[in-house]
């Protein structure tokens, strides 16, 4: 066994397993923003319920307010509230798979290590 | 140095602290302090928010529907009294209000209500009881995990005053 070897592969490993580890963190970063959209989002859904139907909404895009029906208000809302859905079942598989994949790159750099230890 | 990892167990059952390895208990140990920190910012800025709904309450209280009462009362938008405009946080300007019937307000994700002043009022209100829920709850999440913390670092001390140690 030489000893360059396994010491380059232990490298590269645990640069392997710190990018898994950046992304992973990059994800959950948005899996949390996805959350704290959702939950304005259904905060804005409720006050929609108990808002009478002749009620004046407006809505902002850009730096103009723009009067909007109650019906388009609601079905805007109820869209977002699908697609943030979706995205956090998205990110949500991806966090796990993410999380499979750094659990065996970690034992990888820890077999690795052992070997090593041996090895001495 | 990179502290082995028990496998997953798929339930959480519970562990005996005093039979881990003190790296796990340290590890632990961060773990639980970060999770802390992150609650206690939380908590903190739920306060904010809290207080800034309740100046919402409080500025069209005061300053709309007791103005909107005084024009009432003497008629005409004229006799109402002037207000300070900020222009800038330094620059203000006089102004009337030319209406108090109705205020905008924002419901969040771009969307603003027409509403009555007693109907804003209470759209705060309620705001700031659901935040006051939220508070009571992540108060107790807090107390918990500070009583988890001070378990940990007990542990860590014990196991670290015996004198041999698998």
């Amino acid at each position: 066994m030489t000893a360059p070897n396994p010491q380059q592969r232990l490298q590269s490993l645990s640069e392997e397993y710190q990018n898994l580890q950046t992304d992973l963190q990059t994800q959950i970063t948005s899996r949390q923003r996805l959350e704290s959209q959702q939950q304005e989002n259904l905060a804005v859904r409720k006050e929609f319920n108990i808002l009478s139907d002749d009620s004046t909404i407006y809505k902002l895009i850009g730096p103009v307010l723009l009067k909007q029906e109650k019906t388009e208000a609601e079905s805007a809302v109820d869209g977002r509230l699908d697609f943030i859905e979706k995205e956090i079942k998205r990110v949500e598989q991806l966090i796990s798979d993410m999380q499979e994949q750094s659990e065996g790159k970690k034992m990888e750099v820890y077999q690795l290590q052992m070997k090593m230890q041996e090895a001495k | 140095m990179t502290s082995k990892d028990a496998p997953t167990q798929p339930q959480s059952q519970p562990i005996n602290l005093s039979t881990l390895p003190i790296p796990q208990l340290t590890a632990i140990k961060n773990q639980l302090t970060q999770e802390l920190q992150h609650l206690t910012t939380s908590f903190t800025q739920l306060r904010t928010a809290q207080a800034k709904f309740r100046d919402c309450i409080k500025s069209v209280r005061d300053g709309i529907e007791k103005k909107g009462a005084n024009k009432a009362q003497e008629g005409g938008a004229s006799s109402s009294k002037p207000i300070l405009v900020p222009l800038t946080p330094s620059l203000y300007v006089p102004g009337t209000l030319a209406s108090t019937e109705t205020v905008l307000v924002d419901i969040g994700t771009g969307f603003y209500v027409e509403k009555t002043p007693p109907a804003a009022r209470q759209f705060y209100t309620a705001k700031v009881e659901e935040l006051g829920k939220n508070l009571k709850d992540l108060e107790t999440i807090v107390q918990g995990k500070q009583g988890n913390l001070t378990v940990v670092e007990d542990g860590t001390l014990w196991t670290c005053t015996l004198p041999e140690k698998g």
